[in-house]
């Protein structure tokens, strides 16, 4: 890695060499050492067991129940295959609300069930959404309410569970970003009637692929484990159709040493990101987003909300820049919802109607935290945006990446 | 172990033949060095999932494999169908044509890609569905065929091609149970206008969970890749609606490939097993082993016999006593799916055939828990239920 280049147009985006020699990835990718990996391989080769509800993924749904304090830990093989199968639980039809401002996945798993998203905005400082948000998208044929926890930290999902039950709908929530956060001293994974997190790698708790379902609901559980699989389906209850949403031992065992070093995984999500707070808050244009709504975070993003005027250039220039250097940072979330290819047609959406969320999406960058970062990567893009800054005006005519 | 009186069968409260279960799944095991040295390369790489090295090197075996010119990876087999069936389907048509006498899910992976199974008949020395059993199913609804090959040898792949072409029908094979096989056409992987299998633990290459399609269609295989990853291409482009998270991560992706390496292997512990099922079945009267058609390449994977009119017991009974010695067989494809309670659309079915193979088949321990002397032990017990049938069935009702 070199250190600060001092000359200002020693950027890689006017020929200069990269900042980092190799790409630094944007996501968690924390993974077990080979010692571990194999031990644990092992283990399953030993026992010759190697899906349908095996020994490890029972043990990860018993630890996971300790650890949320939550009845019910269902995992899964993907959280968007979660998210399916507890609209199908759900027995949710016509339309369900949520935000328009999230990962593409949320709203898939709707029109995977038949079912229409209908896209509220969201907050603009927190990014969350809102009961007042919800309000405004409300007709007869809402069935359902799917909350979405953003950046590590929550919608209060207290206060959207309350609004649905007004309503007398189900609220569920898209907890992918928040697994081991806590709201008022309960972990989330408690809210709702459901909450389904994600294990993929670039998530704190990582099974390479993966996810959970949480409920408290013995009934749903039931309906959940029996549309999973007929492995580990318990007690056999009626489900309109079933999905094969196991999780394999293989993934099970990543899962298991991963929540292992959850603690010291989010104390290093923790300093890297007082690091990027301290260093990017003092850039004119910067504003890193705090995780809302929660005591504890695991902090497995870092994202940023840029204001092209302050800075002297835009995100997307910024993005070009630093990706120049090796800094794989991405726009996140990148178009709104109800502006992709999937939904733009069937939301018949003014320019205006979701103006939190367009602004979001054009002003929103993410920056790596996890595993393959350091303290000093952390302190070398912090340099390079400031150096930018500073000289932005060689930067007025960058061209960019097309927006879709 | 042989037992040579009613009073030693387990369900009369004799001990069991086998201490472990000895069931119908493979779990086939790689050797743990090969899989750790696949494993390195994605752990050297920090590479876990999206795409990664182990996950591109088994698409291109698979395809080399199945001498098709495309292979995409999926976390399932079936997802790899549900999706494949979004993408194929003739749009503004509702129906599905598939047989009755298959995968118990299958009907369900209809219902998610929004399709109403229609189903068809097999034919009755083969079990499997052709283009007679099919064809009466056309109408102007049909979006596609789901051309299933069954667990012993391969339906009329060539003349499910022909109808599906005459009528301007996707054409879709769930290959599942024939990754090894050959037909008329050829290697199976490169008919119809795609072809599914599966990477799930108790199928011929085990990768814990994973399934994958092969096609010859690369806009297919392009929009087959793009769905699985939720219709990105590349970053910030979804450039198709309809994606999901369907993705196989690189552990998995390390132990099929690892096992693919010693497919060979498998194949002959699997023809040692099945030989030895043949020679030892032959005497035993009143059941009969479905043979593989050797004239083509085949897997020996699957043991499916035939229990013949004067078998003494009814299958269940049969099943009943056979679990309880810890031979955990299994009655093919029973219920078939037309008489299941199916509480989404579906165009219900009478089929007179299928009603009648439904009762009549069961599938016998194989894969690599079922050693040769397991197997003198089963079918030593299918020879005493002969044997000893009326006694068993009377002991057992009173």
């Amino acid at each position: 890695m070199k250190t600060h280049k001092t000359r200002e147009k020693s950027f890689a985006l006017f020929g200069a060499p990269p900042a980092f020699e190799k790409p630094l990835p944007v996501a968690q990718l924390y993974f077990p050492s080979w010692e571990r990996y194999e031990a644990a391989m092992r283990g399953i080769f030993e026992r010759r067991y190697y899906t349908n509800q095996g020994p490890l993924a029972r043990q990860l749904e018993e630890q996971l129940q300790q650890f949320l304090g939550v009845k019910h830990a269902i995992c899964v093989a993907n959280a968007t295959i979660g998210l399916m199968m507890a609209a199908e639980a759900l027995n949710l039809k016509g339309k369900v609300i949520l935000p328009a401002f999230t990962f593409v996945a949320s709203a898939q798993s709707l029109s995977w069930c038949g079912i229409e998203p209908v896209f509220c905005d969201v907050n603009p400082l927190t990014h969350q959404m809102t009961p007042a948000n919800l309000e405004k998208c409300l007709d007869s044929s809402v069935s359902g309410i799917m909350g979405v926890n953003l950046w590590g930290g929550t919608c209060d999902p207290a206060a959207i569970t309350e609004f649905a039950r007004q309503h007398a709908l189900p609220a569920y929530f898209d907890s992918a970003h928040a697994f081991g956060c806590v709201v008022n001293k309960v972990k989330v994974g408690n809210f709702g009637s459901v909450e389904v997190f994600s294990f993929h790698a670039t998530k704190i708790l990582s099974a390479t692929e993966g996810g959970c379902l949480c409920t408290n609901d013995d009934d749903l559980a039931a309906r959940l484990r029996n549309i999973r699989s007929g492995y580990g389906a318990g007690r056999p209850v009626d489900v309109l159709k079933t999905a094969n949403g196991r999780m394999s031992e293989a993934q099970a065992a990543i899962a298991l040493l991963s929540l292992e070093d959850f603690p010291e995984n989010q104390r290093n999500n923790e300093r890297l990101r007082q690091s990027y707070e301290v260093c990017l808050n003092s850039i004119p244009g910067i504003r890193v987003v705090k995780p809302s709504g929660v005591s504890f975070s695991n902090y497995q993003y870092l994202v940023c909300e840029v204001d092209e005027k302050l800075l002297g250039f835009s995100r997307d220039v910024l993005l070009t820049l630093l990706k120049a250097e090796n800094v794989i940072c991405r726009r996140y979330f990148y178009p709104g919802l109800h502006r992709t290819v999937e939904y733009i047609s069937k939301q018949q959406m003014g320019a205006d109607l979701l103006p939190v969320t367009d602004h979001l999406c054009a002003t929103c960058l993410q920056l790596p935290i996890g595993a393959m970062v350091t303290l000093e990567a952390v302190e070398t893009i912090c340099d390079i945006v400031q150096r930018a800054h500073l000289v932005s005006e060689l930067f007025q005519s960058v061209p960019t990446q097309g927006r879709q | 172990m042989t037992k040579t009186n009613t009073a030693e069968l387990a369900t009369f409260g004799g001990a069991r033949l086998f201490d472990q279960p000895k069931s119908t799944s493979n779990l086939v095991q790689p050797d743990f060095e090969r899989f750790l040295t696949y494993s390195k390369q994605f752990f050297n790489k920090r590479h876990y999932t999206n795409n990664g090295p182990l996950v591109r090197l088994l698409e291109k075996r698979m395809a080399d494999f199945h001498q098709a010119q495309f292979c995409v990876t999926f976390c399932s087999g079936f997802w790899a169908i549900a999706v494949t069936m979004t993408a194929l389907a003739l749009k503004g048509r509702s129906e599905v044509i598939i047989p009755s006498l298959s995968y118990r899910r299958i009907a369900d992976l209809a219902a998610w890609a929004k399709l109403k199974p229609r189903f068809c008949e097999v034919e009755a020395h083969t079990l499997a569905m052709s283009a007679r059993t099919v064809a009466p199913c056309i109408n102007d609804q049909t979006a596609l065929i789901v051309g299933m090959h069954p667990i012993v040898n391969c339906c009329d792949a060539a003349g499910l091609v022909r109808l599906a072409d005459e009528n301007a029908i996707p054409l879709l094979f769930d290959s599942v149970e024939s990754v090894y096989e050959c037909c008329s056409l050829g290697k199976i992987g490169g008919f119809g206008d795609a072809e599914c299998f599966s990477l799930h633990a108790s199928k011929l290459i085990n990768g814990f969970e994973g399934g994958y399609v092969t096609t010859n269609n690369e806009a297919l295989a392009g929009k087959l890749a793009v769905l699985r990853g939720f219709g990105f291409l590349g970053q910030d482009h979804i450039v198709l609606a309809g994606g999901l998270n369907a993705k196989l991560n690189e552990i998995h992706a390390a132990m099929a490939l690892a096992n693919l390496d010693e497919l060979d292997v498998q194949i002959n512990r699997n023809r040692e097993r099945y030989e030895r099922y043949k020679r030892g079945l032959a005497p035993v009267r009143g059941i009969r082993l479905v043979e593989f058609d050797e004239a083509y390449q085949t897997s020996y994977k699957n043991i499916l016999v035939e229990l013949l009119p004067d078998w003494p017991l009814s299958r269940s009974r049969t099943l009943a006593v056979l679990h309880a010695e810890n031979i955990l067989a299994r009655p093919y494809y029973a219920p078939p799916l037309h008489q299941k309670k199916m509480d989404y659309p579906h165009i219900p079915a009478s089929l007179a055939v299928t009603d009648l193979l439904a009762e009549r088949f069961m599938l016998l321990p194989c894969g690599e828990f079922v050693t040769v002397e397991d197997i003198d032990g089963v079918i030593g017990l299918l020879d005493l239920l002969y044997r000893h049938g009326p006694a068993i069935e009377a002991h057992a009702t009173s």
